[in-house]
């Protein structure tokens, strides 16, 4: 799988320009994170890749075919889980998997929908409805959908909202293990998940790429040690103003945001 | 307290700053206009039901709706944007329901100011002289205020119990609807749009009101009970389909009073409730059945008589009630206690029950009919017994006058008391000279005429202290009717006869500009030339009495009763009935010479109505023309026929019988009205043109009036007239 | 498909709301038999077509405002964010409308079958008649285009302005209220216990005048035009886009 978008620029009806000249290629396998502080546009570039919006101008090439023309075949190998979402509070999981399998037209689909609740561990709640589950049970069955059939490519948007550090790693390491045949786009504000599974890493700010490369890239191109008076503007940020990350990666990403920020 | 008291000022200040609340505020305002042209429940043609009592109902009804709306509106969008989820970790959900409600309770409040503020002029200007603040201001309160208030508690509650906004939208839809439509015939159960017919321009209107206020508390009681039992609480989790799932959650303020407390509170409401349905004092238990008449068939207590009654009424204006004594002079000439049997208003206890100073056993029956309940005393075996009944209470009304409650009105400014509601009615003792004399004294305020119905006249006989009267009249017979009201009378002379016209102090300019008088003198001219002289008035009088409104009259031996609504200004200004007033008028006056109860011995369509009716035709085409009266009347009666034969029911019987029986019932009496007041007008036309035109008939009449009845034919029957107008009851069928 | 269509109907009639508002219906359709109804309209039998029309004529306020609640399941903000899951799978869009479509459609006709069948029992019941025909040809008449274009323009109303809908729901209440001109009286619930009358026959067998069974027939269709408003749009765009490229 592979999606090429060339300079592809997005403006919403009332004038605000959500996405400005973006020019990116996801290949799989790989685990592409996504980072960007609210209102960057990864939200805008998940729809533009999924067919929900269609870019202002540009170009979006999925295996080399305009997506316009190749949406539903697009949709039939992809597995997407939005940041705000909802559920069939009437259905137990079960039923309600059943019913994404069968909108997705997989065959075989109780065979989908077992794999799928077991890769969230959620066989207890099998039976029991989707309104009678909390917060991060939700989240899982939300995961679950997005991971039934063999889904080639995969967008997660905020996963690991309302996970517990412990499902929060475990899933980690299955989307680690899923990058491996395919292609997965996580977009998240937590750092850790991006630097422990993330090969290559997508930095949005104000509908812009600052940052395409991997996470030893960024760390090494940008952090507040490399900053010069040259580099940053006379009284804007600087090493001193810069807030400090828990990681490197972190820094780096935040020196980034605030250089951004900045101009 | 003060902290909940803060939260509704809270709750009610954010509600008023919502566009949708300002909107249902702006059109709660203008939905009294529905009432001058679309919704007009009130039918009666007064100024005050045309003007103020549709307007008001309009305005209950369509305000009711839109708050409820509103109420299920605000909770949905509460449960659905989330917000909930915050409020309940600070205030219980049970306290933020009552919040809730209050506000919009208090929401409603400046919306009703605001509604009477903007119609008050406009009512005043609609309705003219005989506009009343006192009418605008409960009508508006009992008939639209009371209303929104109930729809805000039966919209929470049905939002409460289901859960869900659509849910609550179509049980309160349904709940709203069926009031308006199905239920709109039952007066306990139009919990929306009380059952007003009619709002009296001339006299008070204290009963109706009274009557909704009642069913308005009734469900008051009913739906704020259903709304405590409905109200979120935190529940144990229970494994049942379909209802709500709140884990319980221990240690947040739950406790153990609380659960017992609402629920409690909610039964003894619910109790409240269903006891002030049962125990409404408005409307009797009569026998639906007008067919039957148990009561005149209790034979006559042999050896007993009774040779004079003495009654004395003690009104209580102010509370609507009676209280009165009444002395029964009985001689018993078996020498065995005896049952005296009364019929007795059923709303009326009796206090007490002696003879000769000894109490007596006296009981009331559960059956009543023709609004009458049957009291029974034993008299012992003394040859003379002075019998004294103290009675009193509140009385009610028929049954089948449920819809249309009002006329046992008893006020400052009108009194109705007939019959029963007089005093108990002796059943079985015989006169003791062939009549029974009676003395009846009342004590009323003293700006208010009394007018025994009739030919008696009242006198006063003693000025009291506390600007009241007491006055005094002899009459005779079981029963008797009685008005009192600030009256005026006037004089007036027709073919011999001095007619005495009271009308109320507020309608004098209204007669005058009408030509009342000259109506009733053109009435009593036709009536004497056309079929002779009225023989039974005393003194050559004849009362002519304007009622509260009623929907329609009566008349007995010397008196006429006369409606208001023939007389407002609204019916006076409908020129399409030319320039005399009251079709009902006319009707009512000729019963005098047709239809006194001791005159026909009614058999099936055969009644006082037939001839009264045919009477008022001739009178009609005589003033209006021939046209008009063919077109008012004739046709009319034509059609009621045509759709009487046509009845599926009439048509097939064997069906009829498989209904229940209360419909049966209730078609049989519908029937029944039909034809006596169609068939038989037009039977007796039919009869007209086979005897030889308009004046052979006027002859037949004339010698049918002045007969002299026998023993053996005290009554005019329909073999009479069919003999004097020599025709066979097959000659005049109808095709 | 089938599957999804068999979920939709579970999701929109096993549940408190199609449970509830189906009692309402029958509580309702009891009224009417027992108040009305069994008196006969314009003097024909209770059982007849033209009482059964006039029942139907009376619940149909009642299935109209049913039907666009069904629909509100589909539209309500809880539906829409359960759509952007539903959004990314490769199924049709207009496929997937008219499979909700039908099962509002089911629902609703499952809520008319039971107000009829109510009926049946009530005429069986008292009468010993089975009215069959008697009941069905009204009832089709009468509710069948009214609810084909309850759906379709509450759906298409449902697209612009989701709470619009409610307002939607008055529209047969105030047909009741408002004077219209005869071929409307089907809808102001006054052609069963009129029209009959002016046949001057009695318990003559049902008939429709022309602009009456006209008007039905434009509903009709107007009805399934809008309910396949989608499908044409869609069908428009993809030639669009087809074309476009």
């Amino acid at each position: 799988m592979e999606i090429l978008m060339k300079h592809v620029s997005l403006t919403y009806p009332g004038g605000r320009q959500a996405l400005k000249d973006i020019s990116l290629t996801l290949r799989s396998p790989g685990l592409i994170g996504l980072l960007g502080p609210n209102g960057a546009g990864k939200s805008t570039l998940m729809k533009l890749l999924t067919a929900s919006l269609l870019p202002s101008s540009g170009t979006i090439l999925a295996d080399g075919q305009p997506l316009e023309v190749c949406e539903r075949r697009l949709k039939s190998c992809l597995g997407c889980l939005p940041q705000e979402f909802g559920l069939f509070d009437e259905l137990t999981v079960c039923q309600f998997l059943d019913y994404m399998a069968a909108l997705k037209g997989l065959s075989g689909q109780k065979d989908a929908v077992g794999k799928a609740i077991s890769a969230v561990r959620l066989e207890e709640k099998a039976k029991s409805r989707i309104s009678s589950l909390s917060g991060g049970q939700r989240q899982r069955v939300g995961i679950a959908q997005a991971l039934l059939g063999e889904s080639s490519f995969l967008i997660f948007d905020e996963p690991t909202a309302g996970l517990d550090p412990e499902e929060r790693a475990q899933f980690r390491n299955q989307f680690s293990r899923l990058a491996k045949d395919r292609l997965v786009l996580l977009s998240t504000h937590i750092i850790e998940d991006i630097q422990a599974v993330c090969s290559q890493l997508v930095v949005l700010c104000r509908g812009q790429i600052l940052f395409w490369g991997t996470p030893e890239e960024l760390i090494r191109t940008v952090s507040p040690g490399n900053l010069s008076e040259d580099a940053v503007p006379t009284g804007k940020a600087s090493a001193d103003t810069v807030p400090r990350g828990n990681s490197p990666l972190e820094d780096a990403y935040l020196t980034l945001i605030s250089r951004e920020g900045g101009r | 307290m003060k902290n909940i008291c803060a939260l509704i000022a809270l709750e009610w200040g954010r509600l008023l700053k919502r566009p949708s609340v300002r909107l249902i505020f702006f059109l709660t305002v203008c939905s009294p206009a529905f009432g001058l042209f679309l919704y007009c429940p009130a039918t009666a043609d007064t100024m005050l039901s045309k003007y103020l009592a549709n307007p008001a109902l309009a305005g209950g009804a369509i305000g009711g709706i839109l708050f409820g709306l509103l109420t299920i509106r605000e909770r949905g969008r509460e449960k659905r944007c989330g917000v909930n989820t915050l409020i309940d970790g600070i205030i219980p959900p049970s306290s933020m329901a009552f919040i809730r409600t209050a506000a919009l309770f208090l929401t409603a409040f400046p919306v009703l100011l605001g509604t009477m503020a903007f119609w008050l002029p406009v009512s005043r200007f609609l309705i003219g002289s005989v506009f009343d603040i006192r009418d605008f201001l409960l009508s508006y309160v009992l008939f639209m205020g009371s209303a929104i208030f109930l729809a805000v508690l039966a919209s929470a509650s049905a939002f409460q119990i289901g859960g869900r906004a659509d849910l609550a939208l179509a049980l309160f839809g349904i709940f709203a609807g069926l009031s308006l439509t199905l239920w709109s015939e039952n007066w306990q159960l139009c919990w929306l749009n009380p059952c007003v017919w009619a709002l009296s321009d001339d006299f008070s209107n204290l009963r109706i009101f009274r009557s909704a206020a009642y069913m308005r508390l009734t469900w008051a009681a009913g739906l704020a009970g259903l709304w405590l039992l409905s109200c979120p609480a935190v529940r144990r989790r229970r494994r049942i389909p379909f209802l709500s799932k709140i884990p319980s959650q221990a240690g947040t303020g739950f406790s153990v009073r609380r659960q017992v407390l609402r629920p409690a509170a909610a039964l003894i409401l619910f109790l409240i409730s269903a006891c002030a349905w049962a125990g409404q004092p408005f409307v009797d238990h009569s026998n639906p059945d007008q067919s039957i008449s148990a009561f005149d068939q209790i034979p006559l207590e042999q050896g007993l008589t009774c040779s004079r009654r003495l009654v004395r009424l003690s009104p209580d204006t102010k509370r609507g009630t009676v209280t009165g004594t009444a002395v029964y002079q009985f001689q018993n000439t078996s020498g065995k206690p005896r049952t005296a049997a009364f019929g007795i208003n059923p709303g009326y206890t009796i206090f007490s029950a002696r003879v000769n100073g000894v109490p007596v056993p006296a009981s009331v029956r559960d059956y009543q009919e023709f609004n009458e309940a049957l009291l029974e005393v034993t008299l012992p075996g003394d040859s003379q017994m002075e019998l004294t009944l103290e009675y009193g209470g509140f009385p009610r009304e028929d049954q089948s006058l449920s819809t249309m409650q009002g006329s046992a009105e008893i006020s400052g400014e009108y009194l109705y008391l007939a019959n029963a509601d007089l005093a108990p009615r002796l059943i079985n003792a015989e006169p003791d000279s062939g009549v029974l004399p009676v003395t009846v004294e009342i004590t009323l305020p003293e700006h208010m005429t009394v007018i025994p119905f009739g030919s008696p006249q009242a006198e006063i006989i003693s000025q009291n202290p506390g600007g009241t009267l007491t006055w005094q009249y002899e009459d005779e017979g079981t029963g008797g009717i009685l008005y009192a009201g600030d009256y005026i009378r006037q004089d007036i002379e027709a073919a011999g006869i001095t007619v005495e016209f009271y009308y109320g102090r507020n309608h004098e300019t209204v007669m005058e500009e009408a030509g009342a008088a000259n109506a009733i003198r053109a009435v009593i001219q036709y009536c004497t030339d056309h079929y002779g002289p009225l023989s039974f008035l005393s003194g050559n009088t004849l009362k002519l009495i304007q009622s509260r409104v009623s929907g329609g009259g009566y008349a007995g031996g010397g008196a006429s009763l006369l409606d208001e609504a023939d007389f407002t200004i609204a019916s006076l200004r409908d020129t399409s009935k030319g320039s005399v007033p009251g079709e009902v008028m006319i009707h009512e006056l000729v019963h005098q010479w047709w239809g006194l109860s001791s005159m026909f011995e009614a058999d099936g369509a055969w009644s006082a109505e037939g001839l009264t009716v045919y009477t008022t035709y001739r009178i009609v085409k005589e003033l209006y023309g021939a046209e008009y009266a063919e077109r008012r009347y004739v046709d009319q009666w034509k059609r009621e026929m045509e759709d009487y034969y046509s009845n599926f029911y009439v048509r097939n019987p064997e069906f009829f019988q498989r209904l229940p029986e209360a419909k049966r019932l209730e078609i049989t009496n519908r029937l029944s009205r039909v034809r006596q007041y169609c068939e038989m007008p037009l039977k007796i036309l039919k009869a007209e043109q086979l005897a030889g035109g308009e004046t052979a008939m006027d002859q037949i009449l004339s010698r049918l009036f002045c007969r002299e009845p026998s023993w053996e034919e005290p009554y005019l029957t329909y073999e009479m007239f069919l003999n004097a107008c020599g025709l066979t009851e097959e000659d005049i069928n109808l095709e | 498909m089938s599957k999804i269509f068999r979920y939709e109907c579970r999701r929109l009639m096993w549940n408190r709301f199609f449970f509830g508002i189906l009692l309402i219906l029958l509580f309702f359709g009891y009224q009417v038999l027992n108040r009305i109804t069994i008196l006969g309209a314009a003097r024909t039998a209770p059982f007849s077509p033209w009482s059964l029309g006039d029942y139907a004529c009376r619940m149909l306020p009642l299935l109209w405002a049913a039907a666009l609640f069904f629909l509100n399941f589909f539209l309500s903000p809880a539906a829409r964010r359960a759509a952007a899951l539903t959004a990314f799978t490769p199924v049709s869009l207009r496929h997937y409308e008219t499979i909700r479509l039908g099962a509002a459609l089911t629902a609703v006709g499952v809520l008319t079958v039971l107000c009829l069948g109510e009926a049946a029992l009530f005429c069986a019941g008292y009468f010993h008649q089975n009215p069959g025909w008697d009941l069905l040809r009204p009832a089709l008449i009468t509710l069948v285009p009214a609810l084909v274009f309850a759906l379709g323009s509450g759906w298409q109303l449902g697209q612009i302005c989701p709470s619009a809908i409610f307002a939607w729901m008055a529209v047969p209440i105030l047909f009741r209220l408002l004077p219209l001109p005869a071929p409307f009286s089907l809808w102001s619930g006054q052609f069963f216990s009129e029209y009959p009358l002016t046949l001057e026959t009695l318990d003559p067998s049902l008939t429709l005048p022309g602009p009456v069974l006209l008007l039905q027939m434009l509903l009709l269709a107007a009805g399934i035009l809008l309910l396949s408003l989608s499908y044409i749009r869609d069908r428009l765009n993809s030639s669009a886009l087809t074309g476009g490229l």
